[in-house]
């Protein structure tokens, strides 16, 4: 009698561990179909990434590039569009690009103009919820009777690498009330901060690290957008 | 001597807005007929953005931009273009600068023959005013000496 139970038991057990390894055996199918599906298109994205990441734009690249953002501004600005003037605004926008090619878009890798901008429209208003909310703790501080401030000056040392993250960087500090960025020498940024909350609040860097995706600099060299997991978990998720 | 700045947040605001800055000149002298504003306005706007450019990033990269020599030349350019223009308006018959004699030559009516004219005394005026803004500035941050005396001088001392 224990010997059949035995048996019985040991062949629900041995079923299980089939059905499992099954279950394993097919995901691990689902998750190949899906990365062979989508490596052709990782594959191109990473070599396009490689390369820009190697090669900066060319003079010409970025001459085009100028010459079509001042034109933009040319017809903001001047509202006429018969022929004559849009001729002198494209003779005008050619001198001037020719003269400041270099100037505008310093340091734009092949390929990143178009994300860099579409992030930098995303960063805006969340920058904009920053500024407003600092703003009630600014009121706070100064209409409070006792006035509970606590100047203090914190320096850190930023992973950005550029010079317009940088600068991105710093006037967001600064837009942001109760933190004024004073210098920066040598990556080392010297900010004052009105009181403690402000100064922590920075110093859990999510404003740096939101820059840094903008500009796709130091660990953010689209690691999220190479390897889209996300799209395979969900597809695993549904498998089992 | 102006020295390149120290401050990276200048230094790359004004890279970003010069472009901006010498557009909106332009816009300003070729407009100067239509709107307010004009050859000189234009012209001191576009000499501040090189000023500008000389403040942040220093004498040697403003002058690989815009040599003296260049400068120069623009100022006579457009003291030529303005007399220019109202020489051969003489020479049609007219008063000098009479404007609406240029008609002939341009094969227009008498009316925009006068836009025209305008416009182009108008890019003299922005020309010049630029180029004398611009090497007055560049004159005194540098104390008057011109990177060809240098060069001159250095020529000498080597000689002796």
């Amino acid at each position: 009698m224990e010997v059949t139970l035995f048996i019985h038991a040991a062949d629900d057990a041995f079923r299980i561990l089939e059905n499992a390894k099954a279950q394993a055996v097919g995901l691990l199918d689902t998750a190949t179909r899906l990365t062979s599906d989508t490596r052709w298109m990782e594959e191109k994205k990473v070599k396009s990434i490689l390369k820009g990441a190697e090669e900066t734009r060319s003079g010409f690249q970025n001459f085009v590039a100028t010459f079509v953002m001042l034109m933009g501004f040319w017809a903001l600005l001047s509202g006429k569009f018969d022929a004559f003037h849009i001729t002198l605004g494209v003779i005008c926008s050619l001198i001037v690009a020719y003269l400041g090619h270099d100037l505008l878009f310093a340091n734009v890798r092949v390929g990143d103009g178009r994300v860099i901008a579409q992030r930098f429209l995303y960063y805006i208003p969340w920058l904009l919820r920053e500024i407003v909310t600092a703003n009630f703790h600014v009121a706070y501080l100064a209409l409070s009777p006792e006035m509970p401030i606590d100047p203090q000056i914190i320096t850190f040392r930023t992973k950005l690498e550029s010079d317009i993250s940088w600068v991105t960087l710093a006037n967001s500090i600064t837009l942001t009330p109760g933190t004024i960025t004073m210098d920066i020498e040598d990556r080392e940024f010297m900010v004052h901060a009105l009181d403690r909350k402000v100064a922590d609040d920075l110093d859990t860097g999510e404003m740096e690290d939101r820059v840094a995706h903008i500009f796709m600099e130091a660990d953010h060299i689209y690691i999220q957008d190479v390897l889209d997991v996300s799209r395979i978990f969900t597809e695993l998720k549904r498998g089992m | 001597m102006v020295a390149s700045s120290d401050d990276i947040i200048i230094k790359t605001i004004a890279r970003i807005l010069v472009p901006f800055i010498q557009i909106y000149a332009l816009y300003v002298i070729m407009h100067g007929h239509y709107s307010p504003g004009g050859g000189f306005q234009g012209g001191v706007i576009l000499g501040a953005s090189l000023a500008l450019l000389l403040i942040t990033h220093g004498y040697a990269e403003v002058r690989k931009r815009v040599p003296e020599g260049v400068v120069i030349l623009l100022g006579s350019l457009g003291v030529l273009i303005y007399a220019g223009i109202g020489l051969i308006c003489l020479l049609l018959g007219g008063n000098y600068l009479d404007y609406s004699q240029l008609s002939v030559i341009l094969n227009v009516d008498p009316a925009h023959a006068r836009s025209l004219g305008i416009l182009g005394v108008e890019l003299g005026v922005g020309f010049t005013v630029m180029a004398i803004m611009y090497s007055i500035f560049f004159d005194i941050s540098t104390g008057g000496v011109l990177s060809e005396d240098q060069k001159h001088e250095e020529k000498l001392e080597g000689k002796k």
